[in-house]
């Protein structure tokens, strides 16, 4: 580093030097010539590539063309505002929050929204409470608040939500990562839920919990549940703003961290079946160097039935888990290219989502990053190992200055081919204004696959092109994905770090055709998570894998979402469950959702 | 990774520069390169000439003090020789009483000759005379900068400035001394007024930018480069730095036509040939930054960031063969730097190596564990 600095510092003496021989300024300005006249214009931003005019991703916002995404939050009765500390965000706790989830508490068929709320120091310390937002679907584009009964009293600094039926009764439930305590709420079939976290064993006291998610790592039929923790401080000895090596930005003070910070251990639970969990973190070595951890995504990347675990770490290398089948872990993300940059750096690590972009067959990686840093799309070269494919496929360069959170797959237009959604937004206040060609409120990525045009595994970012509310700018984090409104088409909801979320309508015009699988596990876990779907229609198959908790502190409609383009039906479904089960089904119609039970095939369909 | 040197912020300290330096070692050659390139032909500076003339006076004088003459006589010697040439020094001021503007005629050919002692001692006898004048100080503290006295050229020119605070020159002058110490705030504040001033002179809207990069205003960086190619559209390194400035903003292609533009106008410069193909390999074009990288390598073969996006991007065009020998090439040349190994450890996979690929990922792990514990801030918050 003294080098460089040496070296810069030369270059400019050197440079200075150089044009005081010339006399500096004073001797220089009398031998420049007059100004010339301009240079001929230089090429401007490359030619978006042509697009088939049919497409529905095609279309540009115009009377003609209506955006293809609508803000409808007002309208839907989300009236909830995420407080996250001040706005200045001179601690680290304050630039986080924001966790999200669609799933169907009920069981109604709908999917509902749960909104974690932050706090603030103040309120934190006070013991004044944020609980979380229940908003219940009523099937006709708007939402009820049902907090007040829903049981979801959860009273800290809450950050990220994990859903999944922990203990098989065929209803979900409810775990609420925080500050320095987390919350299981069991799902009591009434539309009320008791938090049920001291029995479980998952309070995690000590950290700081993040994203979490729920995936049976050993098939055993229960859902295990792990927690990404991020940074160890004490909310009552916050490092000061701005003071410090690791609380400047660019040379601005800003909020410290997390470097120069205790990092906090991840943490894995092992469900027990009889309502109890037990942290097998220490066991199964998880995090032993205390990463600061981000995101969590349970995958099966070398699909050999058994459940492997990726976390974004933030200023750390992620960590790759590979699952040995016989209850434990390898750690393997410099192995698999999945821990560091392309050049071997450590990343911050924030979102993560997986799905088979390619349709080669095979699970790959989508992770946000800091600013001034590429995303990540690693894909899955099939032999253990990733290859970042973010230059080649598009979204290296122009995603380069923003910060990415919250980022899924899904298929916006059903063409077939998943797209990705990215939330941005800094977590420095201070860098709006800067001029250094970033912001803290950033629009959000819309990334559409061009696989449909037979480019495989490129990708164009068409969010400005999706209408108003996807041109704006967010202080973006949560991103979760999930038909609403049970129409076939995958919508967009997204928290605004102290503000309202976003709640996207989904409105591409004449998107393709589509196929919804809910499963069932009887043997597997009672959602089916880790269960790999094959999908055959005109003769080419998908692939996915059944999850809910993904992205950012956030958790998905647990349906699986195909879309199929201009195929009108399925030639043939393949389910291979976490109990080793193999369901083979179809031929089946487009446009349904199928309730697959583990064992018996099709149980209901829905249109 | 980005070759970003130039966004690196002064206010920073060790501990926020990090990111391993290895790779900073390669922008630092890329940055004298740049130099090199852009300075080609102006010789060396002034200031060093004049070092070069008084060591046979300095050499001199050791050795008589190293001889068995008493040491008082070489002190006697030295006092003598330092008087005689103060005395000359001052004796045609003295003698001929000029007036100011024979001064600063006096001062100024010194100044282009080179005669940078004569010229600071017959400035401070200027300002001591006449404290008033801003362009004695001005004239002062560029004597003192081509001298490398940094600090009092940046007192004089600040004099200078603020007597006369409408003279570009006098800005443009203190400013050069700002970039110099690596302030490129005030720098730039100096640049900004130099070019309200006098806004036609090419160079100082190119260094502003140049200071707006260095402190990380890239959008405002962008518009003076701009500013700099309108006003001189033959700018040696123009439309490089410009390219560079999409670059770190992530606009490639902008930035690829930029140094593809500068390549056309300036002839075949390492410096840009490499950027070029960084860029074009950032962009997922791995063939054709490949062909600029492999000039690259014959343009600047010491040049071990050279070879080692050569093989990443050989890497990635799925030349795993020809990726093997560029990147042993580089861990070769800069054996500290953990990039090749990492990506040396994965091409040794591919090409079922599985032996080799795991002592070169172990050699990754232990490099990684050498740096400082501050080396691994992420990439991005490390700015």
């Amino acid at each position: 580093m003294r080098k460089l600095r040496v070296a810069v510092a030369a270059a400019f003496l050197l440079a200075a030097l150089s044009m005081g021989i010339n006399g500096g300024w004073i001797l220089w300005a009398n031998a420049q010539t007059a100004p010339k006249p301009p240079a001929p214009a230089t090429k401007g931003p490359a030619a978006k590539p042509a697009r088939s005019a049919q497409k529905p991703g095609d279309a540009k916002t115009s009377a003609a063309n209506p955006p293809l995404f609508v803000d409808v939050t007002r309208a839907a009765g989300i009236d909830f505002h995420l407080n996250c500390g001040s706005r200045e965000k001179l601690y680290i706790v304050e630039t986080q929050c924001g966790g999200a989830a669609a799933f169907d508490y009920d069981n109604d068929g709908w999917m509902d929204i749960l909104l974690v709320d932050g706090s603030s120091i103040e309120d934190y310390l006070a013991g004044k409470c944020h609980p979380p937002r229940l908003y219940h679907n009523n099937h006709d584009g708007t939402f009820t608040d049902v907090s007040a009964k829903s049981g979801l009293n959860f009273c800290g600094w809450g950050y990220g939500v994990a859903i999944g039926d922990y203990d098989n009764d065929g209803w979900e439930d409810v775990y609420i990562t925080g500050f320095h305590g987390s919350a299981l709420y069991h799902n009591n079939h009434d539309g009320t839920f008791t938090d049920v976290t001291a029995k479980a064993g998952v309070a995690n006291p000590t950290e700081w919990g993040t994203s979490a998610a729920f995936g049976d790592y050993d098939n055993d039929g229960y859902l295990d549940l792990v927690v990404a923790d991020y940074v160890d401080v004490d909310m009552k000895n916050l490092p000061p703003f701005g003071i410090g090596p690791f609380c400047q930005y660019r040379g601005i003070p800003v909020n410290c961290g997390p470097r120069g910070l205790k990092g906090a251990r991840d943490r894995l639970f092992h469900n027990n079946g009889d309502g109890t969990f037990t942290d097998v973190t220490e066991k199964l070595n998880i995090d032993p160097d205390r990463y600061y951890g981000l995101g969590v995504l349970w995958l099966d990347y070398d699909k050999d039935g058994c459940l492997d675990l990726y976390i974004a770490d933030d200023s750390s290398p992620s960590l790759l888990y590979h699952n040995n089948c016989k209850g434990g872990f390898t750690e393997v993300g410099a192995e698999a290219g999945v821990a560091y940059s392309s050049d071997g750096h450590e990343q911050a690590g924030m979102g993560i989502d997986s799905a088979d972009y390619d349709r080669d067959g095979w699970p790959d990686i989508v992770k946000t990053n800091f600013s001034d840093d590429t995303k990540n799309l690693y894909h899955n070269d099939h032999n253990g190992e990733f290859t970042d494919m973010a230059g080649e496929a598009g979204i290296g360069a122009i995603g380069y200055p923003y910060l990415g959170f919250g980022v899924k797959f899904f298929d916006f237009d059903n063409d077939g081919w998943p797209d990705i959604f990215m939330a941005n937004g800094h977590v420095d206040a201070q860098v709006e204004g800067q001029s250094f060609g970033i912001g803290y409120a950033e629009r959000p990525f819309l990334f559409h696959n061009l696989g449909y045009q037979s480019k495989i595994g490129k990708f164009e970012e068409m969010a400005e092109k999706a209408g108003p509310a996807l041109s704006k700018k967010y202080i973006g984090r949560a991103a979760l994905t999930a038909d609403f409104w049970n129409r076939g088409r995958q919508d967009l909801l997204f928290t605004n770090m102290d503000g309202s979320p976003v709640l996207l309508r989904n409105e591409v015009p004449s998107p393709g055709h589509w196929l919804r699988i809910k499963t069932i596990g009887s043997k597997s876990n009672r959602d089916g998570f880790g269960a790999r779907i094959e999908l055959t229609a005109e003769g080419s198959t998908r692939y996915a894998e059944v999850r809910a908790g993904s992205s950012f502190e956030s958790s998905s409609d647990p349906r699986t979402h195909f879309g199929l383009g201009a195929a009108t039906k399925v030639e043939a479904i393949v389910i291979r469950w976490p109990s080793g089960q193999v369901d083979k089904l179809g031929p089946e119609a487009a446009d349904q959702e199928l309730v697959v039970r583990e064992g018996s095939g099709v149980i209901e369909r829905k249109h | 990774m980005r070759c970003d040197w130039l966004r690196k912020d002064d206010t920073m300290t060790d501990d926020r520069m990090t990111n391993g330096t290895m790779r900073n070692q390669g922008a630092c050659r890329r940055l004298k390169g740049a130099f090199r390139e852009y300075f080609r032909g102006s010789g060396l500076p002034a200031a060093a000439k004049a070092v070069h003339r008084d060591r046979p006076v300095i050499a001199a004088l050791k050795r008589r003090a190293n001889q068995s003459l008493a040491l008082v006589v070489v002190i006697a010697s030295t006092v003598i020789t330092a008087s005689l040439c103060l005395l000359s020094a001052a004796a045609p001021a003295q003698a001929q009483n000029p007036t100011p503007a024979q001064t600063r005629q006096q001062m100024l050919e010194e100044l282009d000759s080179g005669q940078l002692r004569d010229a600071v001692l017959l400035g401070q006898q200027a300002v001591s005379r006449w404290p008033r004048d801003a362009e004695f100080r001005h004239y002062l503290g560029v004597a003192y900068f081509k001298t490398g006295d940094l600090e009092q050229a940046q007192e004089q020119l600040t004099r200078a400035r603020d007597l006369n605070p409408k003279d570009s020159a006098t800005h443009f002058d203190l400013a050069l001394v700002f970039l110099s110490q690596q302030d490129y705030v005030r720098g730039a504040d100096e640049l900004e007024a130099a070019t309200k001033l006098d806004p036609t002179k090419a160079l100082a809207h190119m260094l502003l930018g140049r200071a707006y990069l260095n402190s990380n205003r890239s959008l405002q960086a962008i518009e003076e480069f701009k500013t700099t190619l309108k006003l001189d559209p033959a700018m040696k390194l123009g439309h490089y730095h410009l390219g560079f400035a999409y670059f770190s903003l992530g606009r490639n292609d902008e930035a690829i036509g930029e140094y593809k533009e500068e390549l056309r106008q300036s002839g075949e410069s390492p410096v840009v040939v490499f950027e070029l193909g960084h860029a074009l390999l950032e962009s997922g074009k791995y063939e054709a930054a490949v062909t600029y990288l492999l000039r690259a390598t014959e343009l600047d073969a010491p040049n071990p960031d050279v070879w080692y996006h050569l093989g990443k991007a050989q890497a990635l065009a799925g030349q795993a063969a020809q990726a093997e020998p560029s990147l042993r090439k580089a861990v070769e040349l800069n054996p500290k730097d953990p990039r090749p190994h990492y990506q040396l450890a994965r091409v040794l996979e591919k090409l079922g190596k599985t032996d080799e690929a795991r002592a070169e990922r172990v050699r990754f792990a232990e490099l990684k564990k050498a740096q400082p514990a501050t080396a691994g801030m992420a990439t991005g918050r490390d700015q």
